[in-house]
């Protein structure tokens, strides 16, 4: 999988997650960089993209992501 | 070691200007070998035994540190989780030890006796090491840091010992990150008139919230726990309104006072409370009260819950909830007051997590002349009075004394006038005071660093605040009534 195909496919779930149509993921995006994307959603999100890619990450991969890029090397070395 | 006593307060001016000696004022090492000296002189002198048991968990924490860091850099994290899990395990073990083990035997005795079995039960007399509930969480946060990768080991023996037991916060908190801290001591403090007298309002102002608040309104809480049966129903209600305002001027101003002293030696300690009465829910709350204990809690109980819980969407997520504000309740002690102190402030927050507003920060925006919109008016009071609750639980000495608190104040008495013995309409206004100075510098670092507000913005006005704390201060402080509350914890 293309690592452009693994961001169409993060656009389109926090777009659902979030509920918000304007999301654009960048390697950069941070939780910061969009509004409601807190801890809780967090977690929805987390749990959203192991359905979507049919992979389980561990806590650690999971608390150690600073930006989407991090998140996007992590799905890539599994998918 | 009392914060509050002029001979310490003096000797951080005398540190303070030691530290700025040519010796010291360029080099980061010196200063730092000075500032630990002096915390572990401080501890040893209050508590030798506890003393030795922070020196060998220190140490102990040093190489394991260094050892994680090792295996983390190589990319063996399988070898990095059992040295992690032993770090952990050890510091809860010393929690578990020296607060919890009497509780623990007592409970199993109490529920073995009510199954008809009798035993006798060994009697422990475990003295609880200074500062260990707040030191622990330091040495646990280093080790998951460096597992996480989100710090490295520090390889300084004395910049991670100062770390550690860095004095003014070794007894009640705020609890440090590595991060934050070891950052700040790589390099000379140097003095800055700004952070003095940042540092100086800070301390003052925490003075005036324990001396003039919290303890002027303790002798009525307290004399009403002491004769429940004789207090009437009127007089618990306002007994219980006034206690959390109490706690917050006592555990503020010790926060104050410790984050103040900090910033007096050139150090920015992380802030514990953001006026928390001004929150609109339980869940803004918790964001604001004791911050460095629950950020600490979120991150390292929390989200480690949420993430294994997940698959049970908000099921998970208020479970993980519940078993977090019970770990929260269970720090403050060996109580099962505490406990359910947790558990009622967890099950609060299941509206929240059902109704999406649990991890929603909404930004608070004053209406009509700077005041509050009634709206958000309402939801403060509303979490005022659910905090209230809670805070019976959590002053209660056990169960049965809050359900007996619980039984009186839902009594016919409760619409009677209220006798509170000691009760001065001083109390009112000493409260008022307190929510209106919060109100009014919400968004500065403390009540006392003026922006330039109103009459604030001139010297003579704001020198007469600080004469007339000052003088309040000197006026009550032989009334004072004893060690912070949460120096016990």
């Amino acid at each position: 999988m293309q690592e452009q195909e693994i961001y169409s496919a993060l656009n389109e779930i926090f777009r659902d997650v979030l509920d918000e149509e304007s999301i654009t993921l960048l390697p950069d995006t941070t939780a910061d960089d969009i509004e409601d994307w807190n801890s809780l959603s967090h977690i929805q999100l987390v749990s959203e993209i192991e359905k979507h890619f049919n992979i389980r990450f561990s806590s650690r991969e999971i608390m150690m992501w600073r930006n989407v890029g991090e998140m996007v090397q992590t799905i890539l070395s599994r998918v | 070691m009392n914060l509050l006593s002029f001979t310490f307060l003096a000797s951080i001016f005398l540190l303070l200007a030691v530290q700025n000696l040519p010796f010291f004022s360029k080099r980061a090492k010196s200063q730092n070998a000075l500032l630990l000296v002096v915390g572990y002189l401080l501890y040893a002198g209050t508590d030798i035994r506890g003393f030795l048991l922070l020196l060998v968990s220190t140490i102990a924490y040093y190489f394991l540190g260094i050892a994680i860091q090792k295996r983390v850099g190589a990319g063996e994290i399988r070898k990095a989780y059992p040295l992690t899990f032993l770090g952990v395990a050890f510091g809860v073990g010393l929690l578990l030890y020296f607060k919890y083990l009497g509780f623990f035997i007592q409970s199993l005795a109490t529920l073995a006796e009510s199954l008809g079995w009798t035993f006798d039960t060994p009697t422990l007399h475990i003295l609880l090491p200074l500062g260990l509930s707040f030191y622990t969480f330091r040495l646990i946060s280093y080790v998951i840091e460096i597992y996480r990768a989100r710090t490295e080991a520090e390889r300084n023996f004395v910049d991670f010992a100062l770390y550690i037991s860095f004095f003014p916060c070794i007894v009640s908190g705020p609890i440090d990150r590595p991060n934050a801290f070891l950052s700040q001591i790589k390099s000379a403090r140097l003095f800055r008139y700004a952070d003095f007298l940042t540092g100086c309002r800070m301390i003052l102002w925490g003075m005036f919230l324990k001396i003039c608040i919290a303890d002027t309104l303790a002798p009525t809480t307290d004399a009403v726990w002491q004769s429940l049966s004789d207090t009437n129903g009127a007089a618990l209600l306002l007994s219980a309104l006034i206690y959390p305002v109490q706690m917050y001027s006592d555990f503020c101003g010790y926060s104050l006072l410790a984050i103040g002293i900090g910033r007096l030696l050139g150090l920015r300690i992380t802030p514990n409370f953001r006026t928390p009465f001004f929150a609109r829910n339980v869940a803004e709350y918790w964001r604001r009260w004791h911050m460095s204990l629950t950020s600490w809690i979120t991150d390292y109980v929390f989200m480690p819950l949420n993430i294994l819980f997940r698959d049970y969407a908000r099921l998970g997520t208020a479970l993980a909830v519940i078993i977090n504000l019970i770990v929260i309740g269970m720090w403050h002690g060996a109580n099962w007051t505490y406990a359910l102190f947790g558990l009622y402030h967890g099950l609060l927050f299941i509206p929240l997590i059902y109704g999406g507003q649990f991890g929603k920060t909404r930004k608070l925006k004053p209406g009509k002349w700077e005041l509050p919109k009634a709206g958000d008016a309402l939801r403060m009071l509303a979490t005022y009075l659910l905090v209230t609750v809670a805070f019976i639980l959590f002053r209660a000495p056990d169960v049965s004394s809050a359900m007996a608190y619980f039984s009186g104040f839902f009594s016919e008495s409760l619409f009677t006038s209220p006798q509170l013995p000691s009760f001065r309409l001083l109390y009112v206004a000493l409260i008022m005071l307190l929510f209106i100075a919060d109100w009014v510098y919400r968004n500065d670092e403390c009540v006392l660093c003026f922006h330039g507000k109103g009459l604030m913005k001139y010297r003579a006005a704001r020198w007469m605040v600080y004469y007339a704390l000052l003088f309040a201060i000197y006026a009550n402080c032989e009334n004072l009534h004893g060690d912070f509350i949460y120096s016990q914890f």
